[in-house]
């Protein structure tokens, strides 16, 4: 009898301690899945602000993502003139610093007109209005944005000047056209990416800142939808590599709110 | 429309939100009127009903809109919308309420944890789940939920009410995540107090008086909406609640908006108007201009505001708002909370308040005319 009591409490106590065990696993099991549910749900909010929701949503559900759809939208392409030889003159460590400094400032005036920085190449920044949400007053935006970069470059070469570095001058080509917009790329490197010929209208629009003189360029596209309260001057109608006919464009000298130019 | 009982787990870390600002506007003296209608809604009183005490008629609508108005959505797919939508739109302090409302209905932090952030992955029913997908794509409006869309709800047994009490539920939350996120409403310590020992030891007496509360509120009974005054929005939205007592809560609600006169309705009229044009919402955005031509604005005036979100026959605080008004379409939290502050200086407080709840009903209703394209 007493060794079926002792027999019933060891089992009894066994079974507790497996119990037990079985908990702490589950715990930490738990723990960790928490721990990488945050981390995806930080990598999922960092995404959103370069592809849309719905893009986000698929990728983070099924790991990859065949929305890809036909839009139109505004295209802003940026590049600093004379970055070669600054490149050159300048310390690596100080080439980084002055070059992040500038893409922060151009970002932020980007994404406060709606905009969406789609990527850095090199010293150049490709930004998109109307490419992860519909918006009717991409072109606007667009160009409201260039109007603020121009004066956050003003601001940022202050600060350079103060501490003896060079100033930078940017030019900035504009235009609308429609793209095709999705995931691109392979099992390994995946961005959210815009095809179409008018992405290099728009780079080339903007080495035409440098034939012309001036700083903001934008195409006929966005002259024929654009609020008359921005001051233009028309350019001489220049070829472009890879388009037959010569593209008109338009210098963006300000905007007048008070004022509209005339239709 | 029920939810399963959920699992019992851990807790987990909440989520970041990133900063929430000072309030827009300053504490005034809150009307009894208003609080004795916020108990009676919510069986409390917010403690930020001081803050909107100079623009009356937002406070009201806050207090219908902030308890389940309808025949058809049960209390806890309710909250759950809520959570989901709040989540979705940023809103701390929406969502902070949804959460503790949702923790003393005895839902634990494992179950919302997930919930928030990935719903598919918990334990719902096939009609919860459809429910708050479809909530969301309200909610987002970009794309505006399809036909697709509501034939996948039918298909889990929704009737065409049902529906269209869902999307005014996530449209309730629209308004509510715009007036809390836009003028960074306090956030109330209730969440904070759902995490402490003591609540744990009260839960049972909390539920209690909850329940009091909605049973005290008895169910939302079906009524006409009283006449609408001349020259409101809405009408067609609210032929398309019809079936609900939603539509005399937000018949009241818009009532109330467009009588006020703290902004001039052309202001209010070209408010609605940039935010269905943002939304893509045609049958707001007619609306709105048979509005602006009731003030005298020409179609090419409109044409030319709607197109370039200004006009240099705007004058100063309109030249701020219009502008302002598509912003509180889409929008991260601090960001918007500093565009409300740049947008409105030199407005007083009933100014800024009118200007935050008429962006934020018109929000609400150009999400909810889906219901005339697809239902």
């Amino acid at each position: 009898m007493l060794a079926l009591a002792i027999g019933s409490a060891m089992a009894a106590l066994m079974a507790i301690a497996a119990a037990l065990a079985t908990r702490r696993r589950a715990v930490a099991v738990e723990a960790r899945l928490a721990t990488a549910s945050r981390d995806l749900e930080a990598i999922q909010q960092a995404f959103s602000r370069f592809a849309p929701a719905a893009v986000v949503e698929d990728i983070v559900t099924q790991g990859f993502s065949t929305q890809s759809e036909k839009k139109e939208v505004t295209i802003l392409f940026a590049d600093v003139k004379g970055f070669t030889p600054l490149a050159e003159r300048l310390d690596p460590a100080v080439l980084v610093r002055v070059l992040n400094g500038y893409f922060a400032g151009m970002s932020r005036a980007i994404e406060r007109h709606s905009g969406h920085v789609s990527k850095f190449i090199g010293d150049g920044i490709l930004a998109v209005f109307g490419a992860l949400e519909s918006n009717p007053w991409q072109a606007n935006d667009a160009v409201h944005a260039a109007l603020a970069m121009r004066s956050a470059l003003a601001d940022y070469n202050a600060s350079l000047r103060a501490q003896e570095l060079p100033a930078l001058a940017i030019g900035i080509g504009i235009h609308r056209g429609t793209v095709v917009a999705g995931v691109i790329g392979s099992a390994d490197l995946v961005e959210y990416g815009l095809i179409g010929a008018a992405v290099n209208t728009t780079a080339r629009v903007e080495k035409l800142t440098r034939t012309h003189d001036v700083d903001i360029l934008v195409t006929a596209a966005v002259q024929e939808v654009l609020d008359r309260r921005f001051q233009l001057r028309a350019m001489a109608a220049a070829t472009l590599r890879g388009i037959s006919e010569p593209v008109q464009t338009y210098a963006v000298d300000g905007f007048e709110a008070a004022t509209p130019r005339p239709p | 429309m029920t939810s399963p009982a959920p699992s019992r787990a851990d807790d987990s870390r909440p989520v970041d939100w990133g900063v929430w600002g000072e309030c827009l506007v300053p504490v005034g003296t809150a009307q009894a009127d208003l609080k004795a209608e916020l108990r009676r809604h919510i069986g409390a009183t917010p403690s930020w009903v001081g803050r909107i005490s100079a623009c009356p008629w937002l406070g009201f609508t806050c207090a219908d809109f902030m308890s389940n108005a309808t025949l058809h959505v049960d209390a806890q797919l309710w909250q759950l919308i809520g959570l989901v939508v709040s989540r979705d739109n940023s809103c701390r302090y929406c969502y902070g309420i949804q959460r503790a409302t949702l923790k003393i209905f005895g839902h634990p932090e494992e179950y919302l944890a997930r919930l928030e952030r990935d719903f598919q992955s918990v334990a719902l029913s096939p009609q919860a789940r459809a429910a708050l997908t479809f909530a969301r794509k309200i909610s987002r409006a970009d794309p505006r939920p399809s036909a697709d869309d509501f034939a996948g709800l039918a298909r889990v047994g929704f009737s065409r009410t049902d529906v269209a009490e869902i999307a005014f539920t996530a449209a309730s939350s629209v308004f509510m995540n715009r007036i809390a996120t836009i003028l960074a409403l306090p956030l109330e310590p209730l969440e904070a107090f759902t995490e402490s020992w003591f609540f744990r030891l009260i839960r049972p007496l909390m539920v209690l008086q909850s329940k009091t509360v909605m049973r005290l509120q008895g169910a939302p009974r079906l009524a006409a909406p009283p006449p609408a005054p001349p020259g409101a929005p809405g009408t067609a939205v609210l032929a398309a609640l019809a079936e609900s007592p939603a539509a005399a809560v937000l018949r009241r609600g818009l009532d109330r908006a467009w009588s006020s006169d703290l902004l001039p309705r052309r202001t209010k009229a070209l408010m609605a108007a940039v935010i269905a044009k943002a939304l893509g919402c045609t049958n707001g955005e007619a609306e709105a201009r048979t509005l602006l031509g009731a003030e005298g604005l020409t179609s090419v005036d409109v044409d030319e505001i709607l197109a370039n979100l200004g006009s240099a026959k705007l004058d100063a605080r309109d030249a701020r708002l219009v502008p302002f008004a598509r912003d509180t379409v889409r929008y991260q939290a601090p960001a918007i909370q500093l565009r409300a502050r740049e947008a409105t200086v030199g407005l007083s407080p009933g100014e800024i308040l009118e200007a935050v709840g008429v962006a934020a009903l018109m929000n609400a209703v150009s999400r909810l005319s889906v219901l005339l394209e697809a239902c």
